[in-house]
């Protein structure tokens, strides 16, 4: 029993530590329409930078400011920030699957320089992470990855509430407004540009929060962990969830992670002994199937964005 | 979507009811996490798979079938560590064989491994940090690997280039963790023998060619090339090298010592050629891990850390059989009495495995050889082996020199002063 309680929490904390980059990429892609596919980047800015900070000078490692942790979390998320604004300033014109093409091209460039810069990030061998906080006081891994958990799960929590008050905040309108109509949003005396910018560097900071936690959780980072797979992976759990609704994003999330890992486990437990070469492979194919599945019966993701005309009028239903 | 999240809750209902997979039989359970669906990583489960096979046809861990539950990683590390996770907490093992990448066994050491208590072994995870972690008293001792260190691999292909006799050179490598640690190492080592690097080349996967890198190499005009590439790569680099007239005064690494590279570069290119490798065992006693793989995959076994899964899975294996119980560090400590200098030599085959149990249970130790050789663990679970230097014939590949461990630990020290 408490193996399975063990496992659900280290299960759950990483579902939400890749909520939360789902819920920063919901704002780039379901808010404001920004095709985001170099989220792998951000979410290693955030994930070297948290180490880079937080970290001791090792032998052979130019950077290591051993900040405290609060610290260290903040400057990887200023990181992932300061990437974005680069990145943003760049490509701040292009829409669409230009703008996703570029992005792409972008997590390439970093993951690359993960690899190759390793003065700075240890390069290919990857960069050993520092006492994991409170770790020694709390002593016993199942409590303490309890305790990780609840952290992440608050974290969790404030980044929802926050993303929440913004979707109906003036700004939030504005977002959508620039989303379904960028001229229209123009003509009423709004900087599309500017507020694309914003939104793009804020959903990248909320990606690099999630890439710090990923690494203090793991102790660990190395260029295997910002593949481009991990873009997919995140870009799946928001169009299942559904893109534009937070509650998606999160639930999409947990069912993706779900069905990615679990689909494996079921099949070791069922599989005959002479196919378990090959559940690897049919792995895939069920994580393929559930994606495709779920866009053929809920085009629109599990939860889909709920259109909020004016608060005074009903609910206007998504056609 | 009712019907879908009805589906899946009672998929996960099912899956998750306790008791239903198993039945009572006296089973021992391990777990391996590799990229079984990556091509190059499958060969590597089913080696896993045919070492567990030949455990049981010899009857066992203490007398229960072994029942290896094999999970993918996708190479992804976290996938890996969850795969690890569930292996630890839902099927209890107390050891986990992989990963195979580094960068998916060190989050799975740092955050399941040493936490549960669980002892973990990697064929083929050749990255520094591990050592440096050890070093630091982080892995408990929980943690070994039977791919030879890239340290012991770089002294004997610094070895081997200075008896050639070659002056300068340049440094092809892979961009991964492996070829950056060897191709720094083997830099080093040949600088401190007075050999001129001339120039060190990281060439990345899949690229449709390598000419960029290969004029890159050529500008210096070397006298000698160092190549530690994985076959694919490797084949189209020294295809790309040779047709623009580089230097066939190579030496390779034993990453390259495949059929397939031979045929595709073209033997009559390779005849100044030389490699370097960790030596197979030389004891008369000791039937070769070649000859069991032959007869169970009716091939030979070419590809990377196929001899080295063998031998941490059987090393696991026959530590857990010497195990007065089956806990991690319980079983990790074992693993000397399974690999040490004064035991009985034992080859693990169904007659070797059957010997080493009878060995073990009268208190006696073993010392194991398989099929990377010999295999000695130091206090950081870094394996020490002795190196061999090779090359190509038209048959097949030949043995040249010998390089016992003394000789290496002594070209190191030799080196440090």
């Amino acid at each position: 029993m408490i193996g399975i309680v063990s496992y659900l929490v280290f299960f759950l904390t990483m579902g939400f530590v890749l909520s939360i980059a789902v819920l920063g990429l919901n704002l780039q892609w379901g808010y404001t329409g920004l095709f985001n596919g170099g989220v792998a980047a951000f979410f290693g800015a955030g994930a070297y930078g948290v180490i880079l900070f937080g970290g001791s000078n090792k032998a052979g490692q130019l950077i290591g400011f051993g900040l405290p942790y609060p610290f260290a979390v903040a400057g990887a998320v200023l990181l992932a920030g300061l990437l974005a604004w680069i990145v943003g300033l760049i490509t701040t014109h292009l829409r669409h699957d230009y703008l996703a093409i570029a992005t792409f091209g972008v997590a390439i460039a970093v993951e690359n320089f993960a690899r190759n810069a390793e003065p700075i990030t240890g390069g290919a061998k990857g960069l050993r992470g520092f006492e994991r906080p409170f770790e020694t006081v709390i002593n016993d891994p199942f409590w303490f990855n309890l305790a990780y958990l609840i952290f992440v799960f608050v974290v969790l929590i404030i980044v929802y509430n926050i993303l929440e008050n913004i979707g109906q905040s003036p700004f939030g309108r504005l977002l959508r407004a620039i989303r379904e109509d960028e001229v229209a949003a123009q003509s009423l005396g709004k900087s599309p540009a500017r507020v694309r910018l914003q939104a793009f560097i804020f959903g990248s900071m909320i990606m690099g929060l999630s890439g710090a936690l990923y690494a203090t959780f793991y102790a660990f980072i190395s260029p295997q962990d910002i593949v481009p797979i991990l873009t997919f992976q995140i870009w799946s759990m928001l169009i299942v969830g559904g893109s534009g609704n937070n509650k998606g994003a999160v639930f999409g999330t947990l069912i993706v992670w779900a069905g990615w890992v679990g689909s494996g486990w079921v099949l070791t437990q069922f599989a005959p002994v002479e196919m378990q070469l090959y559940i690897g492979t049919i792995q895939f194919i069920m994580i393929g199937l559930i994606i495709v599945l779920t866009l053929l019966i809920r085009p629109k993701g599990l939860l889909p964005e709920k259109l909020i005309i004016s608060r005074s009028v009903a609910r206007v239903k998504p056609e | 979507m009712k019907a879908l999240i009805f589906g899946l809750t009672a998929i996960s209902l099912v899956a998750l009811a306790p008791g239903l997979s198993y039945s009572a039989d006296c089973t021992t359970k391990v777990g391996a996490v590799l990229p079984t669906s990556v091509d190059w990583g499958r060969p590597i489960a089913a080696t896993a798979r045919m070492a567990v096979d030949l455990y049981n046809k010899a009857g066992g861990v203490k007398g229960c079938k072994v029942e290896l539950i094999l999970r993918d990683t996708q190479v992804d590390p976290k996938v890996g560590v969850d795969a690890a996770k569930a292996l630890v907490d839902l099927d209890k093992v107390p050891v986990l064989i992989g990963a195979v990448s580094s960068g998916v066994s060190m989050p799975i050491l740092t955050s399941v491994s040493v936490p549960s208590n669980v002892m973990q072994i990697s064929c083929c995870s050749s990255s520094t940090v591990f050592t440096g972690l050890a070093k630091d008293g982080k892995t408990k001792g929980l943690w070994f690997r039977t791919f030879t260190t890239s340290r012991n691999h770089a002294a004997v292909a610094a070895k081997i280039i200075k008896a050639k006799g070659y002056n300068n050179l340049v440094i092809f490598y892979k961009n991964d963790d492996w070829g950056q640690d060897i191709g720094k190492l083997v830099k080093a080592d040949l600088e401190a023998l007075g050999v001129t690097v001339k120039a060190s080349i990281a060439i990345n996967d899949g690229q449709p060619s390598y000419r960029a890198e290969v004029v890159e190499a050529l500008k210096s005009n070397p006298e000698a090339a160092y190549v530690a590439l994985y076959p694919k790569e490797g084949i189209a680099t020294m295809r790309e090298w040779i047709s623009l007239g580089g230097t066939q005064n190579l030496v390779v690494a034993n990453s390259l010592r495949s059929e397939e590279f031979r045929d595709s570069v073209g033997i009559k290119y390779l005849g100044k050629m030389v490699g370097h490798d960790s030596a197979a065992p030389r004891t008369a006693s000791a039937a070769s891990f070649t000859a069991l793989y032959k007869e169970a995959f009716k091939k030979e076994p070419s590809g990377p850390g196929l001899p080295n899964i063998f031998d941490a899975v059987m090393i696991a294996l026959l530590a857990m059989e010497v195990s007065p119980t089956l806990s991690g560090d319980v079983i990790a400590r074992s693993v000397s009495k399974v690999t040490d200098p004064n035991g009985t030599p034992i080859f693990p085959d169904e007659a070797g495995i059957k010997q080493a149990s009878a060995l073990l249970a009268q208190g006696k130790t073993i010392r194991y050889q398989g099929g990377t050789g010999a295999v000695t663990f130091d206090q950081y679970g870094d394996v020490s082996a002795p190196g061999l230097s090779w090359n190509f014939s038209e048959k097949g590949i030949v043995e040249l020199d010998y390089i016992t461990s003394e000789d290496i630990n002594e070209f190191i020290n030799s080196l440090k002063k």
